[in-house]
């Protein structure tokens, strides 16, 4: 189980089949660690009928057939 | 720069001087091309000029114009395009080596638009490395500096849009903004800066970063000028299935309505006083624009917001995850043709889950609908567009604006209309900034706010001193 944001991004990082650069993952690990601070942030603790902003819209004139 | 200098005309002065037959597109062209070909290897606003093209351009302007066929105020005006703005025939490269080469079989329909109003295109203007990779210094382009002080950041990703208005470069510029990045070029470099509605000036032919989060918007020195571009841009497009079918109104009548009296201003203040704490001189400038939006009969209350953290949180999962779909492939197969800065900003995204999207996504709709009942007793928000003047070229860190979140990404997530105009500069002659946003589909009154406030300031009397 990871369980320090270095061994959580490595993991992320196989599992996403990412092939970094040399050096990469020094400079995207602070990132990774800042974006999942920012999922904190957002939450996950929503009513279920909660929608997100964008809905999809079907296309006008795709219901009718030919 | 003098006054009597052609590229010192705002576009509504030099179109009224092409209408009236006293300023020649040929000669203005050409004067903007000498200042282009003088000033550019200091300042690197752009990365492709159209030398002959615009010639001939404006030479077809000038015998449309003297044959009666005069188009409206763009006609003949000297513009430049963002080079992710895509131009039939002429490369559009997205400042990066990836797209080296690359040349569109067709134009983006504003660019399309802007030629249809009569626009003379100059060229193609510095971007950061797909609108997101920052000021780098490993892409096949330079970044471009701010004429205000060569040594400092004009900010982006419209950086050479920024500049090149600011230096007279061109009369007036596109850019696009998913993050602030009109707002922000025009903040440091002092100029009027407007990311309209989201829908309501198309993005197709632009390249995206994100889906629901980009913009296309103009970048002028006059808040009247950027009324002028909007109003040739918006509208319906069939090409974008975000464009918005609302009627277009006549934005240049209503940004030139007298007096404010009636307008209620409401000022998003825990943002630059709790959230991310603005410069004494930011906000010492912004206390200034009150007082004289007070003196023009506009009605001034305070707004309470969600958190600016929540707001930026929200927009920075949604634009990594969009930007990591749009340039997964590449990033997989050719990582080392990407700036340092563009690669780790956009390879965070494949970290963005699935749910972490759509959470984010609910977030959004949440924070949408607080911002609209935020402003149901005023007419527009008024704060900062940033918290600080311009720093140092190269000084801005990977993370700045998580850092130091400036004032814009919100209203990229409300999809709000959001202007950017000067409001007065700091002690080291530095441009700082004051942002006005709309309800949605309302740039009209974010522009007349804009203009009032601009007309009652001496800040368009000054001008960046270049040799």
């Amino acid at each position: 189980m990871a369980d320090s944001v270095e061994a959580q991004f490595a993991a992320e990082t196989e599992l996403l089949a990412l092939r970094l650069l040399p050096g990469q993952a020094s400079s995207l690990v602070a990132a990774y660690a800042a974006l999942r601070a920012m999922v904190a942030l957002v939450g996950a603790d929503y009513p279920m009928e909660a929608e997100p902003a964008h809905v999809f819209l079907p296309i006008a004139g795709a219901e009718r057939r030919p | 720069m003098t006054a009597a200098d052609p590229c010192c005309l705002s576009v509504a002065e030099a179109a009224a001087l092409i209408a009236a037959k006293r300023l020649s597109p040929v000669e203005l062209t050409r004067a903007y091309l000498d200042r282009i070909e003088r000033l550019n290897d200091t300042l690197h606003a752009y990365v492709r000029v159209l030398h002959d093209e615009a010639l001939s351009a404006a030479r077809g302007a000038e015998g449309e114009i003297i044959a009666g066929r005069y188009r409206g105020p763009l006609h003949g005006i000297p513009i430049g395009l963002k080079d992710i703005y895509d131009t039939a025939g002429v490369p559009t490269e997205g400042g990066s080596k990836l797209c080296l080469g690359r040349i569109p079989a067709s134009d983006a329909t504003t660019t399309a638009l802007l030629k249809k109003a009569g626009a003379i295109l100059l060229g193609k203007l510095t971007t950061w490395e797909f609108a997101i990779g920052g000021t780098a210094f490993d892409t096949p382009f330079p970044p471009a500096r701010n004429p205000w002080n060569v040594e400092r950041d004009p900010a982006g990703s419209s950086s050479g849009s920024g500049a090149a208005v600011a230096a007279g470069l061109c009369a007036a510029a596109m850019g696009s903004d998913t993050g602030g990045s009109i707002r922000w070029p025009a903040a440091w470099c002092g100029l009027a800066g407007l990311k309209p509605t989201y829908g309501r000036v198309s993005r197709a032919g632009i390249m995206p970063l994100s889906f629901s989060l980009d913009h296309a918007g103009p970048l002028t020195w006059t808040v009247e000028d950027a009324a002028i571009l909007l109003q040739a841009i918006a509208g319906h497009d069939p090409r974008d299935p975000a464009s918005s079918d609302r009627a277009v109104p006549d934005y240049r009548a209503t940004a030139a309505l007298p007096e404010l009296k009636g307008i209620r201003l409401g000022i998003a203040r825990s943002m630059f006083e709790r959230d991310c704490v603005a410069s004494d001189e930011t906000r010492a400038a912004f206390d200034g624009s009150i007082e004289v939006l007070r003196g023009l009969g506009a009605g001034i209350t305070e707004v309470e917001l969600p958190p600016l953290a929540v707001y930026g949180a929200a927009a920075y999962l949604i634009a990594r995850g969009e930007g990591f779909a749009i340039h997964e492939k590449t990033l997989r197969e050719r990582p080392r043709d990407y700036g340092a800065l563009a690669r780790d900003r956009l390879m965070i995204g494949a970290y963005v889950r699935a749910s972490d999207m759509m959470q984010a996504m609910r977030r959004r709709r949440m924070l949408a609908e607080a911002t609209a009942s935020a402003m149901i007793e005023v007419d527009a928000i008024l704060l900062p567009t940033v918290p600080d003047a311009a720093p140092l070229l190269g000084e801005l860190g990977p993370y700045f604006s998580n850092e130091r979140p400036p004032y814009m990404r919100p209203f990229n997530l409300t999809g709000q209309p959001a202007l950017s105009v000067c409001n007065g500069f700091d002690r080291a002659g530095l441009p700082l900034s004051l942002q006005i946003v709309g309800r949605c589909f309302d740039e009209a009154m974010v522009l007349r706010i804009g203009h009032g406030y601009e007309r009652a300031t001496p800040w368009r009397e000054r001008r960046p001193q270049l040799q």
